[in-house]
């Protein structure tokens, strides 16, 4: 079989896509006040830090997803039991993405529609463009990143044309602010949306020039954070810190706000598309992730055999994990703190420590 | 056909089934579509009495059907401890579901104003159908039942005609301005207190309801904006009107356009001025635990309108135009400065404005802002400027000797 490669701008595409994804549409960082799209550029160094630990251990390794240069660094009797443990925090992950995208739209537009419907239809779409591989995915990523950038143009010029923004709510940044921001960055926002390109671990092996990787991740990682940290500052500017903190789709509340001459009003539609978009490019890259690992571990030649029981497990979890909202972001304010450190920082961080002592030392055979 | 073609189409034809996306939908002709909003108290009780203006589509005119030439609303109420709890009892007397993504308006009455309003809004934040951006007003002394009601003569919905009303006075002439839900929201959350819009139905209530009173010129219902309503911590404590009204607007930075008439140098008539553009800036700051207001108002104008004669050629006399309008802008301002003082109602966002530039200083005074408001200093600087005198320069009467 041919090996499947992606380009650099699809690469780029996917990466810009998959920091969007819910990251654009949900609060974050709540803990920074009005100055969380400071904290969202203050995260940017540590994530471009990680991102570059990422790209060296790849470019040590190009052929190996994370979990084939785990082994190697670490030995098979660390790194497989290690490998092991990512691939139920990527499908909890996923299904919180997918979770979060059900309840939201729920919430927001579909409320006659139960949940499963909904969350199966995603997944489906999901297991869909697994099945076709990863060349596939990356193509449609390269079609919805220009639809998503159309979107987001449209939806701020409207915002600003409508003349809600309202500066004072984002200035002045106090000292003190500064400090909170700054510890909402790390290690919250550093993490959740930065660490979790740790899932482009397993993307990498099959892009085209290894020579490009260090600068079309970092550039695709700033982009985003530049988009992220704008389309909040409009959200906490039309909103203020107040409601910003205590709605639950904040973008959403921003959109239906606008009407511009009593003409251009009702935009829900496109925020509604960002989010199943943005979903949807983060839900495939974890259960690709998945997929990978899972195919490397147990030596599975074939990828689209463990797409099925992958979606399906995704789509299961989504719905017991929590029994309600409420519920199921109190359990994410725990993983994000406790338990998506791990695989997003502290083992690549590891990893890269580990390989450079045995590179010095000569420890490789 | 083989077995592959036939499963092909066979799961083809499923998911044509599903695309159609027809789950969630709603038939226009099964809703009934909500123009307004009006939130009761029920006497005696801790009940609200939410009215529901619903648009009649019967009624309305398109271009194969005259229209039925009944009114063009309808409404219904329900009471319920709840405003989502009425919503739905409501379906006792409406024959469609009720639809709330088109509702322009919310009316509170009075006495429901004054028991507070801090808890209604919770439903127009966690509903996705409700608008935040809908007008909210006060109906002064009445019933937002009654208000919901009355026929509009120009406007066959009146919802929407009560907001054309308030955004068309708020534009021209500056007294009131559109409040909206989600004004009202950031403002009792946020420092200080709010204003909301007032209403008024000075007419016959009862002859407004009828069809019959629309087929004549000078209808016997009808509503008039009527001052700004003061909320202190979401209850109804006091009135802005007139003048007073309109310096909280300009505290607000919320003046568009609006008229004043102001003295003639040496002559009894007056000059009517046209501001057509006006900007407030604000600065807010702790002296020795006294809060002091910087207020920067600078207005443009035109003179619309000359009562006497007035050599408008001469610098000195333009000079003195321009300073008494100043004078009397000012005075307007500080009016309604000491009112707001005097109720102890900070409308103004000194509050906000405080606590957003100087932290620190706001933590000394949030526990007893209140008090700290009333006994604040106003330091007003007012910049008024005449661009012009419209299409003549002197008046056609001649200098009175």
């Amino acid at each position: 079989m041919r090996k499947e490669s992606i380009g650099s701008f699809q690469l780029f595409a996917m990466i810009v896509l998959f920091e969007l994804g819910t990251a654009l549409v949900v609060p974050i960082g709540l803990e920074s006040g009005h100055a969380v799209w400071v904290s969202i550029l203050v995260a940017l160094p540590g994530g471009v830090l990680l991102v570059l630990i990422y790209d060296y251990l790849y470019r040590q390794f190009p052929d190996l997803p994370i979990s084939g240069y785990m082994r190697r660094i670490l030995g098979p009797a660390v790194g497989w039991p290690l490998g092991l443990l990512f691939v139920p925090v990527l499908l909890y992950n996923g299904s919180r993405n997918l979770r979060e995208a059900g309840d939201l739209l729920i919430s927001a537009s579909y409320d006659k529609t139960p949940v499963i419907i909904i969350n199966s239809i995603m997944v489906i779409a999901v297991m869909y463009i697994l099945y076709m591989g990863i060349e596939v995915f990356a193509r449609t990523a390269e079609i919805y990143f220009m639809i998503t950038m159309v979107m987001g143009l449209v939806c701020n010029f409207v915002v600003i044309a409508a003349g809600l923004v309202k500066l004072h709510n984002l200035f002045p940044v106090h000292p003190g602010e500064w400090l909170e921001a700054l510890r909402s960055a790390y290690p919250n926002i550093w993490i959740f949306p930065y660490g979790e390109l740790v899932c482009f671990a397993t993307i990498l092996p099959h892009f085209k020039s290894a020579r490009k990787v260090n600068k079309v991740t970092v550039a695709a990682l700033v982009l985003s954070s530049f988009l992220l940290s704008f389309t909040h500052a409009i959200e906490m500017s039309v909103l203020g810190a107040d409601i910003y903190s205590r709605t639950t789709f904040p973008m959403f509340t921003t959109i239906t706000l606008v009407n511009v001459a009593n003409f251009i009003q009702r935009l829900d539609a496109f925020v509604i598309l960002t989010l199943i978009i943005g979903v949807f490019f983060k839900m495939s890259v974890y259960c690709y992730a998945a997929v990978a690992i899972a195919a490397d571990l147990f030596r599975i030649r074939d990828l689209q055999k463990l797409v099925l029981p992958v979606g399906v497990v995704v789509l299961l979890s989504s719905f017991v994990s929590a029994e309600n909202y409420p519920a199921h972001m109190a359990d994410g304010v725990v993983f994000l703190e406790r338990i998506l450190p791990i695989p997003c920082a502290v083992v690549p961080i590891l990893l890269f420590a580990v390989h450079r002592l045995r590179l010095r030392f000569k420890l490789y055979r | 056909m083989n077995r592959r073609g036939s499963s092909f189409l066979a799961a083809m034809l499923a998911a044509m089934l599903a695309l159609t996306g027809c789950y969630n939908s709603r038939e226009l002709n099964e809703l009934a579509i909500v123009s307004g909003i009006g939130i009761d108290l029920v006497p005696g009780k801790e009940d609200y009495k939410v009215t529901f203006q619903i648009v009649n589509p019967k009624s309305t005119p398109t271009t194969v059907s005259p229209g039925s030439g009944l009114p063009a609303i309808v409404v219904i109420s329900a009471t319920d401890r709840t405003v989502f709890g009425a919503l739905r009892k409501a379906s006792k007397r409406a024959t469609r579901q009720l639809f709330f993504a088109h509702t322009q308006l919310v009316a509170i009455g009075e006495p429901l104003a004054r028991r507070g309003i801090n808890h209604v809004f919770d439903i127009f934040e966690r509903s996705h159908e409700l608008r935040l951006n809908s007008a909210a007003l006060v109906v002064r002394g009445g019933s937002a039942e009654s208000l919901l009601q009355m026929l509009s003569p120009i406007e066959s919905i009146s919802s929407l005609g009560l907001v054309n009303k308030v955004e068309n006075t708020a534009k021209v002439w500056g007294e009131n301005r559109r409040t909206d839900v989600f004004g009202l929201i950031s403002g009792i959350a946020g420092e200080g207190d709010i204003t909301v819009n007032g209403v008024m139905l000075p007419g016959d209530i009862r002859e407004g309801r009828k069809k019959s009173s629309l087929e004549q010129s000078d209808f016997k219902g009808g509503s008039i904006m009527s001052g700004l309503a003061v909320l202190k911590e979401g209850r109804l404590t006091g009135w802005m009107e007139g003048t007073d009204a309109r310096g909280t607007q300009w505290l607000l930075d919320e003046i568009k356009e609006t008229g004043m008439d102001i003295g003639v140098p040496g002559a009894s008539g007056k000059l009517a001025v046209n501001i057509f553009h006006s900007s407030t800036g604000v600065r807010v700051e702790l002296r020795e635990g006294v809060p002091v207001f910087h207020v920067r108002i600078r207005e443009e104008g035109n003179v619309s309108e000359a009562g006497a004669f007035v050599d408008f050629s001469i610098k000195e006399v333009m000079d003195q135009v321009q300073e008494t309008l100043k004078t009397q802008t000012a005075q307007e301002v500080r009016q309604a400065f000491e009112k707001a003082q005097g109720m102890k109602c900070d409308i103004f966002n000194f509050g906000n404005e405080l606590k957003r530039t100087h932290p620190q200083d706001w933590q000394k005074v949030m526990n007893h802002w209140d008090e700290a408001f009333a006994q604040g200093r106003l330091d007003l600087h007012v910049e008024a400027y005449i661009r012009s005198t419209g299409m003549r320069t002197k008046t056609y009467m001649g200098q009175e000797n």
